[in-house]
């Protein structure tokens, strides 16, 4: 104890310490630690009781399994082809109409959105994004249907003649459903968060490289396709798959809608069904086991295609997005 | 191309055809939200009386309202989001402070955006595979249960995403007075974060009380006011769905009128957190 | 006097007689990682007076004032080796509790950084970590320290406002009053005046002046005219070295070693 500590402490007056605290921060940080590895396990738990309970299902129709579009409760067989493959049509068309639709709204906020404008139409394209799927559903079923029937499914179908390959692709009944309605569906829905995201992508390019191209005299279009486009590609392929990833999981939207039909959709205007929608119309019925393990099985089809889906795009876009 | 000129006509129509191209888009937009408001307003408001928030649902053909599943889908979401902002918060502290750049802390993290986007319907299924099956029952819980996994990712998501953006002076700053981490964590750094959790609670909360098929087969369906929770429990977006594909006008008119319910809740409540985040905070 | 010496030292670092000394460091390595970023420094700091370290950009500086309160062991992979003696004591040893050190060494940073929580609330945060005091003791503690942060008269009648109200000088007085209100021993600055404006800067350093009569001060800046004016001590490091430390007026008009002289005058950094 030197003097000069002596007389600063003096000054100081330190008052006793005690060190408490130290034992909570290894648990607090536990405790954060569990919540964490809580929802790890839940996903786990979700893979695996998907596993099991679909399990009955593999054993009883084997690699069939994946390769018949045969549904049938009545006989006890089942394969999940074609709602696979409604999984799939549904999700694709819907991509198909949304992505150029998204990108240019991305690009009329970012580039030609009076900027009085900008932030009411940003909200409504979120407000798009919030409307519950159900709500969708029952617009698509109850006011989107009948406008599809009569403006556009009936005069496609009138103007086929009988015999030509036009009108083996447009048959069906024009009540509105279908496939190629609950695509449309769809494709409202996903529009805003594949808009969303590549707005905030376009955003991240550097004010200075969107200027010196401007400089260059390109013309918008020149910009966007030259300039814009290729910085954020990565991104907006990220953008893009996030979209479908939500597109193949959707339910009520596309139950209300798709027609509930089994096997494979025949023409454009043909009733199907997705995993979604054949789980949500039959799981509460189920006929005994096999149907049910069935169903389950198809979950985690589901899961699967929807995981790779989203891996991928992880991989391609990391965290920008916020979604 | 000319060096002073205008450019060439293939390039002007080209830059118009594409400004018309994003112009109608955005147009397309606006118009579908515009027509499912319209749709939602015109029919709904037809059905929305004081019954619908004194009454139960109705058998087909009598009076009725949606009481029951008002209250069912409250309860649910509020159990849920308990449980849900407990789970979230927590997880969301931890990616932010205790695992910035660990390796488990990045899987945790994908694991987490995988949940977020998982199919909500195979969350339902999880459930009812864990919950329903076991005990034999539906059950509110069970719906609980589907709601919170569905909202806590994002809250864990929106959690960390704020917790990162406070400045790490900030936390040196506690550090140096001698304050344990646990400390540090709740006093300065989710006080500073406030603003932007609560804003991540609420869009979760938006988020849970429009969704359907988690419910499908956890809590069912109840025809009466039921405050047990143990038991098949009513809720909005269920009856919505038995009602409106039903054959019965009365049926069809009351789930409109919810249909316009879950939707203004929903908009209402994303855009209260919409302007609360962008609200600097000063006390 | 100016003797020209033919063959300047490498290093001059004056040893100062050990009743003066508060604070000391002994043969002090510090790692980020596998990178070396101190070597061998041994300095020691005066009771009750303003020892100032300079030199350029990533000179080690900011890293040195940081192993002082053991900041560092928030970041696993930076490691110290070496001795820092608090009264003799060696403040590196795993027996020393980390926290405890921080309340007897305390640190004000770069920028400022109140709490988002009232002026009274700032000040008291440190305190209530450590003691239990009554209502009326702790108002009358956290107005001494905002008295000899020079800041109660500005803020003495809207105690419950939050610190985010303030401005950026007040900001800093109030982290300043946040950091005594514990009443440490030593108080580290690390580059306190660096966010601020002029007018700012001067009270900011006439707080510091008024401080050293009851703390041990030590400022890491890389304003000169700063260390000249407030320190007694000054030492100047380069590339995670000491070179020179020393009497400030000595060091100033008078630098010993070359690396000091042509940092002094101007010719880098």
């Amino acid at each position: 104890m030197t003097a000069a500590a002596d007389v600063s402490r003096a000054a100081a007056v330190a008052p006793p310490r005690s060190a408490f605290g130290a034992a909570f921060d290894k648990a607090f940080e536990i405790l954060c630690f569990s919540a964490a590895t809580f929802l790890l396990t839940a996903l786990g738990g979700i893979v695996v009781s998907l596993a099991i309970g679909g399990w009955p299902a593999f054993q009883a129709f084997g690699f069939g399994f994946f390769t018949s579009a045969e549904w049938d409760p009545v006989q006890e067989v089942y394969g999940s082809a074609g709602a696979v493959a409604g999984t799939l049509i549904s999700a694709a068309l819907a991509l198909l109409f949304a992505l150029p639709l998204s990108f240019g709204i991305a690009i009329f906020l970012v580039e030609l959105c009076p900027p009085m404008l900008r932030r009411p139409i940003g909200t409504a394209v979120e407000l798009l994004a919030g409307i519950p799927s159900i709500v969708y559903g029952m617009w698509g079923l109850f006011v989107f249907a009948p406008w599809f029937a009569k403006h556009i499914q009936m005069p496609i179908m009138m103007s086929a003649e009988p015999g030509t390959l036009w009108e083996k692709i447009t048959t069906g009944v024009p009540n509105g459903a279908g496939v190629l309605s609950a695509s449309i569906i769809l494709a409202i829905m996903i529009l805003p968060f594949i808009a969303a995201t590549m707005r905030e992508l376009l955003l991240t390019i550097p004010a200075q490289v969107r200027e010196s191209a401007y400089g260059l005299g390109s013309t918008t279009f020149e910009v966007v396709r030259k300039v814009s486009i290729p910085y954020i590609r990565t991104g907006a392929i990220g953008a893009v798959m996030l979209g479908l990833g939500r597109a193949l999981g959707e339910t009520m939207a596309v139950t209300f809608i798709i027609g509930n039909a089994h096997g494979f959709p025949t023409s454009i205007f043909a009733s199907g069904s997705t995993i979604a929608s054949t789980i949500a119309n039959e799981f509460a019925e189920a006929t005994g086991v096999l149907h049910t393990s069935s169903l389950i099985a198809l979950g985690l089809v589901l899961f699967i295609i929807t995981f790779v889906v989203l891996a991928l795009a992880r991989l391609l876009i990391g965290r920008q997005a916020n979604l | 191309m000319t060096a002073l000129g205008a450019p060439r006509l293939s390039r002007r129509i080209g830059e118009g055809a594409f400004l018309v191209f994003c112009w109608l888009a955005t147009g397309i937009a606006i118009l579908a939200l515009a027509a499912i408001l319209w749709s939602l307003l015109s029919q709904g408001i037809g059905g929305l009386d004081l019954d619908i928030f004194t009454k139960s649902t109705p058998a087909p053909g009598s009076e009725g309202g949606l009481l029951n599943a008002i209250m069912g889908s409250l309860m649910m979401c509020v159990v849920a989001m308990v449980g849900a902002v407990f789970i979230g918060v927590l997880a969301g502290t931890w990616l932010s402070e205790f695992a910035r750049d660990s390796h488990y802390g990045k899987v945790i993290r994908f694991l987490n955006d995988v949940l977020l986007s998982a199919p909500s319907i195979l969350v339902g299924l999880f459930i009812y595979t864990i919950i329903v099956a076991p005990l034999k029952g539906f059950s509110g819980f069970a719906g609980a249960v589907a709601l919170a996994l569905i909202a806590a990712p994002v809250i864990t998501r929106t959690t960390e995403d704020v917790l990162r953006l406070q400045p790490i002076a900030l936390r040196e700053a506690s550090v140096a007075l001698g304050a344990p981490v646990w400390s540090t964590i709740l006093t300065v750094i989710w006080k500073a974060a406030q603003g932007g959790m609560l804003t991540g609670a609420l869009l979760a909360f938006a988020r849970i009380s429009g969704e359907t098929a988690p419910l499908l087969f956890t809590a069912l369906n109840n025809q009466f006011l039921s405050l047990d929770m143990t038991k098949p429990t009513a809720n909005l977006p269920v009856v919505i769905f038995n009602f409106a594909l039903s054959a019965y006008d009365d049926w069809r008119r009351l789930a409109w009128a919810g249909a316009l319910l879950i939707a203004a809740t929903v908009l209402t409540v994303t855009i209260v957190a919409r302007i609360l985040a962008r609200e600097p905070r000063r006390s | 006097m100016n003797a020209q010496l033919e063959n300047p030292p490498e290093t001059a670092v004056l040893e100062l007689p050990p009743e003066v000394v508060k604070l000391a460091i002994k043969d002090l390595n510090f790692f980020y990682g596998q990178k070396q970023a101190l070597f061998d420094v041994s300095v020691s700091f005066a009771a009750n007076a303003v020892t100032a370290l300079i030199g350029p950009s990533g000179c080690g500086k900011s890293t040195l004032l940081r192993v002082l309160n053991r900041m560092y062991s928030l970041y696993p992979g930076q490691r110290a080796q070496g001795q820092v003696l608090l009264d003799g004591e060696d403040m590196l040893s795993p027996r020393v509790d980390v926290a405890t050190l921080r309340a007897r060494v305390g640190m004000v940073f770069q920028k400022p950084t109140p709490f988002p929580m009232s002026i009274f609330d700032n000040v008291a945060y440190g305190v209530k970590l450590y003691e239990k005091l009554s209502k009326a003791d702790m108002a009358a503690r956290v107005e001494d320290s905002l008295r000899r942060a020079a800041l109660w008269d500005e803020v003495k009648d809207k105690l419950k406002e939050s610190g985010l109200s303030l401005s950026g000088g007040q900001q800093q007085r109030l982290c300043v009053a946040r950091g005594i209100a514990v009443k440490p021993e030593v108080l580290l600055l690390d580059e306190p005046a660096s966010a601020l404006d002029p007018i700012s800067t001067a009270r900011l350093e006439e707080t510091i002046a008024e401080l050293k009569r009851d703390y041990t001060i030590v400022i890491v800046t890389h304003n000169m005219g700063q260390a000249a004016r407030l320190s007694d001590h000054t030492g100047f490091m380069y590339l995670g070295k000491l070179i020179e430390f020393g009497e400030t007026e000595q060091l100033f008009t008078n630098p010993v070693t070359t690396r000091a002289r042509d940092y002094i005058t101007g010719r880098f950094g």
